[in-house]
């Protein structure tokens, strides 16, 4: 059993809770337990580190020394918390009086100083791998059926490498892995790894809209049944904002899109009602029927 | 001997409008580059290929193309390297992206000049000159390092997905030359320049899909300049002069308020009237339960956050 430091991030345990309730569940099928982390904040998202840089590392670094007090790496489910703790943890790794100086805050406010000693991954990395994949054939998948799926990376997991480094960012092959390993089909295209458009999509809705724009209407010509996104960012651009996009670009996607874990979880037969798909606005029903789920 | 054969992107507009892609073959050895490649062709086997390129040795910024779809120095990159990157034994070379093509592997750099020009990327001092020169710290030349050498090559340009959606997005190179100046302590107009670069397809728009750190061949980070700007328009009292900066100050408000964002102040905050035009998305999110909760979240140990957010200084 792996130990980590569970970081779901605001998303998941807001408005797309199923994806929280779904890793939850799927946890213990890959051998992980999920510690809570009471006292983490929000990442910032990348909005604080636009506003008040330090701040920014700071409130990552105390999260970072949350868990190894802990004593484990952290575990998360979105792109955007991924990115700004491990760019935060690179950031004081690779500079000693940088790091100090931001102990020095922490310690000030009767926080952990962080000693650098952890690691930040996500979901997908670690399923993702010849062990992971291992895992989850232990679980004897009962598969997806043929399920032709589109893989949507978006930006933060993938770039810049030098932060997140899991794999080359032009030519992704995590999600193909997952999605053969689970006796789905790969719908390939393009865009998979192109920006989603969220982080600027209630500021600049227009201009977020012809992004998503790429990946949806590349995916549906692609062929793809469903697309998986290891994002939950992503998620809400594709999925909740979907019809609006539609409107935007005067087209029709009627692309469903599953959480990562949600994708895993249909291979191994997880109950829908976990997986809570109501809380998608774009119907789940012809993906649910193409795998007898 | 290596073999390679380039699928060159065609387009010469005096003959006719077709933009197509030419194949030629060249046998090689040693270091030779895309650009070695180019010249090589157009010295051998056609002279009507057309390509911009100046210094070879990365220091110009003139010769940015696409190998293999992926945007290149082609003075800096290897032919081999690339076959091997990409598993091929043909490498395809297009213009760079976000441009017009002009001719072949030439696009039409004017946009890419006029968004440059209007960073104002010089530098303006307050008052009059000193007798001697004005004498600058190591350390706070040191801000500066990174976006000091932007050669504007425009590979950031090339994949920037907010340009591809919004042509008018001001940009990742301009802006690295933007605070190359705003943050440099000899310049008197960060005020003003903190205005400048934050509005309609100004420091906001960048949708951070971080291909310009990803792609930039000397390591300018763009998307972290532009965060930078942000930080001096917070500095420079601007958080709340545009949707984009107060979306950013709705997580400042959520992080103080509770430790985790709350959804209930971001959506309204960001954009009020839209918020409050757009009842039948609300109401559709609601539906789908993705109604933000109205009692805020509370980490534990939230005295801790709220003491850095005062005590913490920000040193751009």
């Amino acid at each position: 059993m792996r130990r980590f430091a569970y970081y779901p991030g605001c998303i998941a345990e807001f408005s797309s809770k199923e994806l929280d309730a779904t890793t939850k569940h799927l946890a213990p099928m890959l051998d992980i337990e999920l510690l809570p982390m009471p006292a983490a904040t929000c990442c910032g998202a990348g909005d604080i580190a636009e506003a008040k840089p330090n701040l920014y590392l700071t409130l990552n670094v105390r999260i970072l020394s949350q868990a190894e007090e802990m004593g484990v790496d952290i575990l998360t489910i979105c792109n955007v918390c991924t990115l700004n703790l491990r760019r935060a943890n690179k950031m004081v790794k690779e500079d000693a009086r940088l790091l100090e100086s931001v102990n020095e805050e922490l310690v000030k406010v009767g926080a952990r100083p962080y000693e650098g000693t952890i690691d930040v991954t996500h979901l997908l990395w670690y399923i993702s791998t010849e062990e992971g994949l291992a895992l989850l054939e232990k679980q004897g998948p009962k598969g997806l059926n043929g399920l032709r799926v589109a893989p949507y990376y978006g930006c933060q997991l993938l770039r810049p490498s030098s932060v997140m480094g899991f794999e080359d960012p032009d030519k992704p092959q995590s999600l193909e892995r997952l999605i053969t390993a689970l006796g789905g089909e790969v719908a390939d295209y393009e865009a998979k790894s192109s920006c989603c458009g969220f982080p600027i999509i209630l500021a600049r809705e227009q201009v977020a809209l012809k992004e998503s724009h790429n990946a949806l209407s590349q995916s549906r010509d692609a062929g793809a049944d469903v697309m998986v996104t290891p994002c939950p960012l992503c998620h809400l651009a594709m999925d909740a904002y979907q019809r609006k996009a539609e409107a935007a670009n005067a087209t029709e996607y009627n692309m469903p899109v599953l959480h990562l874990p949600q994708l895993i979880g249909l291979a191994l037969g997880i109950d829908n009602k976990i997986m809570d798909f109501k809380r998608h606005l774009v119907p789940m029903d012809r993906v649910l029927e193409a795998v007898g789920a | 001997m290596a073999k390679t054969t380039f699928d060159i992107f065609r387009y010469q507009p005096d003959v006719s409008d077709a933009q197509y892609r030419q194949s030629y073959d060249l046998e090689h050895e040693g270091d030779f580059t895309i650009l070695d490649a180019i010249l090589r062709l157009q010295d051998e086997q056609d002279g009507t290929l057309a390509v911009r390129y100046s210094c070879r040795s990365a220091i110009c910024g003139s010769c940015a193309c696409k190998a293999n779809g992926k945007t290149v120095l082609a003075c800096m990159s290897q032919v081999e390297d690339v076959k091997k990157e990409f598993g091929t034994e043909t490498v395809q070379v297009d213009p760079i992206g976000n441009f017009a093509p002009l001719k072949d592997l030439i696009v039409d750099m004017d946009p890419f000049w006029a968004k440059f020009k209007s960073v104002k990327p010089y530098l303006i001092p307050d008052g009059p000159a000193p007798e001697k020169e004005r004498i600058v710290s190591k350390e706070d030349m040191q801000k500066l390092f990174r976006e000091s050498a932007c050669i504007l090559c425009a590979a950031c340009y090339s994949e920037c997905n907010s340009l591809a959606a919004d042509p008018d997005f001001v940009g990742p190179a301009a802006f690295a030359w933007g605070y190359r100046f705003a943050g440099d302590v000899r310049d008197g107009q960060r005020k003003q320049r903190a205005k400048l670069y934050t509005g309609e397809h100004g420091v906001w728009d960048c949708t951070r899909c971080m291909y310009c750190n990803e792609r930039c061949p000397k390591g300018v980070n763009p998307r972290d300049a532009i965060e930078k700007l942000g930080g001096i328009a917070f500095q420079e009292g601007r958080s709340m002069k545009d949707a984009g900066a107060r979306h950013a100050k709705a997580f400042l408000i959520s992080m103080r308020t509770g430790g985790k964002l709350n959804e209930t102040v971001l959506v309204p905050f960001t954009d009020p009237v839209k918020a409050h035009f757009d009842i039948p998305f609300a109401l559709q999110m609601i539906r789908h339960g993705k109604a933000p909760s109205p009692i805020p979240h509370r980490i534990k140990k939230l005295k801790e956050v709220q003491k850095l957010m005062k005590n913490v200084k920000e040193t751009i």
